[in-house]
């Protein structure tokens, strides 16, 4: 049984995993402008997002609050790239770089998932491999070579406190073990913005409070924005600007 | 490694399980189709493989039959010898004749053979079960196994053989006194038929009986390795043509065209027909893949949400299904073989089991389950295994590429 994989796509420009420069600091990773998002339900439609916009300076994080069924995951979904608008625009800095004229829609989507790493709610971490395959694998999907996806995934493991627990199936490890895997993975190919879709909503308080200050501080200390969406007041404030999600418009 | 390689053999055979459900019945599937197509496949070769080689060692490889008589055999002997291509060949006399011992009478067919020249040519030596072929000469006899069965002969039984010269003479009121033999030997080719009903004799015995003086019916030919026997019938003609001998020579393949025809398609019907196992076995590789893709949904637009492209996805299904094709077909072969291997013990069994003995020599002709495993017949196998699972992965991971990331992570 293989213990190793590799991916042949060439490295990531060196700017993707660069800590940016103190001119880059205010300028903008991401730039969502006027976002709608409906939705059938039945007969009619029923609009989510009516013209949310968000700016994401690099190294900032935002938090975004809103009730169940405001729109936040579509938001994050649309903000990612997993979905599309259905008008409005979405810009990441350094997207059209990585991409040469005449590259196929696929060619796009990886060079978007190395620009932002996704957390989610339930960590779908992948049961059969174990949880540094996990954070490997997602480097390689976004083209790292083999010896520098272990190397990152080996270092960002150790940084959540998982350095034993390496060979271990995500069944083998804890809701916070889990998590903390998914912040690795997230953070694997050193993207320069995080979007966390309510990373705490299947923790208990006290882990949940831990993994959100390990995130935060594994995104200060690498410049790295992050957008996060949570329930929970008290994690929310910790980002340095809060948003809220209300009738489809972010305030 | 590429990812996708490396993910499908992870879900395939996910660490920390001996025994993934799925993976295995999907590889035993495949495993029963290949190892159900070697076994027939090598049965049927060797039926055939035997048949061929029946015929080769009793007939030559070329056989010269004159049109009536061919006299001066030794003339043409000589002159057949020196055709390219080559290296023996013999003169033969054969005829029906009336055998009886103990008042049991028997119409076997009588072979003369010519003892210095007749090893060359077919292994006679190979078949003697009893006595020795040094020991036939002109006042002896060398009878198949079953013949002397059936009469209750021994080595050193004196029979009475009574040729159709003897009709002649008996129209001509003369006294009529069978040739009398003694057996020498007992011989078992291992083709019922000919087993049956074939006695040997000296050439000049059979000369004899049927009054033939020095001329013969025929000449077995032996070829030197790799020679074409078609070929060197084509030239041995040419020279029988020219020196105006009443004679035709044909190949072994020529001269039993039809029934190797029959042989050869049999055994391609049984490929062909058992090819569509390992179809049935793909359309349970298809079934389970798209199980799995239906329960790894949630992976799959993971996946995609990492930024993995929908052909990528694809990939990893397409190899799930190779790597059952290839495990499912190592395993068939290893099943196969050793089945082969341990045929004649299983049909041994089988048969005492069943009380069914004697039933495989009576209808198949042979005392043992022939095999012959042609390495081209192997190679074929594999490939139609390995594609055909292959290609029942397609159905899934097309599948599995089309899901939008954002709706496969919402599936519950």
């Amino acid at each position: 049984m293989p213990d190793d994989f590799h991916n042949d796509a060439p490295p990531l420009p060196e700017s993707a995993s660069a800590t940016p420069t103190t001119a880059d600091v205010a300028a903008p990773i991401l730039e969502a402008r006027d976002l709608h998002k409906a939705f059938a339900s039945g007969d009619r439609q029923l609009a989510v997002l009516r013209g949310a916009s968000l700016r994401v300076a690099t190294g900032e994080s935002v938090s975004i609050r809103g009730e169940s069924g405001a729109g936040k995951s579509t938001l994050l979904n649309l903000l990612a790239g997993l979905d599309a608008p259905d008008s409005g625009t979405v810009h990441w800095q350094g997207l059209a770089a990585r991409l040469r004229p005449g590259v196929s829609g696929g060619a796009r989507t990886r060079a978007l998932a190395s620009l932002r790493g996704i957390i989610f709610q339930s960590f779908y971490l992948i049961p059969e491999i174990d949880a540094l395959a996990n954070v490997r694998l997602a480097g390689a999907i976004c083209g790292l070579p083999r010896k520098e996806a272990a190397a990152r995934a080996r270092e960002l493991l150790a940084r959540v406190g998982l350095s034993e627990r390496t060979r271990h199936l995500p069944a083998q490890l804890s809701g916070g073990e889990r998590q903390r895997v998914a912040i690795a993975r997230a953070l694997v190919a050193a993207p320069p913005l995080i979007l966390a879709d309510e990373p705490t909503g299947n923790l208990d308080e006290h882990t949940g409070d831990a993994v959100v200050e390990l995130l935060l501080n594994l995104c200060r200390e690498r410049q790295t924005g992050l957008v996060l969406v949570t329930h929970n007041p008290a994690h929310a404030a910790k980002c340095a600007r809060q948003l809220t999600l209300h009738d489809g418009l972010l305030a | 490694m590429l990812w996708p390689f490396y993910l499908a053999l992870r879900q395939l055979f996910p660490s920390g399980r001996w025994f993934p459900f799925f993976t295995v019945i999907s590889i035993l599937g495949v495993a029963l189709g290949v190892a159900l197509l070697v076994v027939s496949t090598s049965v049927m070769g060797g039926f055939g493989y035997q048949i061929r080689q029946m015929i080769v060692d009793t007939q030559g490889e070329v056989q010269l039959r004159a049109y009536g008589l061919l006299y001066e055999p030794e003339t043409v002997l000589d002159e057949v010898e020196r055709v390219p291509g080559v290296a023996a060949a013999t003169p033969f006399a054969e005829g029906v004749a009336m055998l009886e011992f103990a008042r049991k009478p028997a119409f076997p067919a009588v072979q003369g053979i010519d003892l210095e020249r007749a090893e060359a040519v077919v292994p006679l030596r190979h078949f003697v079960r009893a006595g020795s072929l040094d020991a036939l000469d002109d006042d002896s006899v060398i009878l198949s196994a079953p013949l002397a069965q059936s009469l209750g002969v021994r080595l050193g039984s004196r029979i009475d053989l009574y040729s159709p010269l003897l009709l002649e003479r008996l129209k001509g009121d003369q006294v009529v006194m069978p040739r009398e033999l003694e057996v020498v030997g007992i011989f078992e080719i291992g083709h019922q038929q000919l087993d049956n009903a074939l006695v040997l004799v000296t050439l000049r015995t059979m000369q004899e009986l049927y009054g033939l003086g020095d001329a013969v019916h025929g000449i077995n030919v032996k070829l030197a390795e790799g020679s074409d026997p078609d070929a060197v019938a084509a030239r041995i003609n040419t020279v029988l043509a020219a020196e105006g001998r009443p004679a035709q020579a044909r190949s072994w393949l020529d001269a039993n065209e039809d029934f190797l025809f029959v042989l050869q398609l049999e055994k391609n019907m049984i490929f062909f027909l058992l090819t569509f196992i390992i179809v049935v076995s793909a359309f349970s590789v298809a079934s389970s893949l798209l199980i799995a893709v239906v329960r790894k949904t949630r992976e799959i637009g993971l996946l995609g949400a990492l930024g993995a492209q929908p052909v990528a996805v694809a990939l990893c299904f397409c190899f799930q299904g190779f790597f059952i094709g290839v495990l499912g077909t190592g395993c068939g072969l290893g099943l196969g073989l050793t089945f082969l291997h341990f045929r004649n013990d299983v049909v041994r069994l089988f048969t005492e089991l069943t009380g069914s003995e004697q039933v495989l020599a009576r209808f198949y002709q042979f005392s043992q389950l022939p095999s012959h495993t042609a390495r081209g017949d192997l190679v074929l196998i594999v490939i139609c295994a390995v594609v055909i699972s292959t290609l029942a992965g397609l159905l899934p991971a097309w599948r599995a590429a089309r899901f939008k990331p954002v709706e496969a992570l919402r599936a519950e």
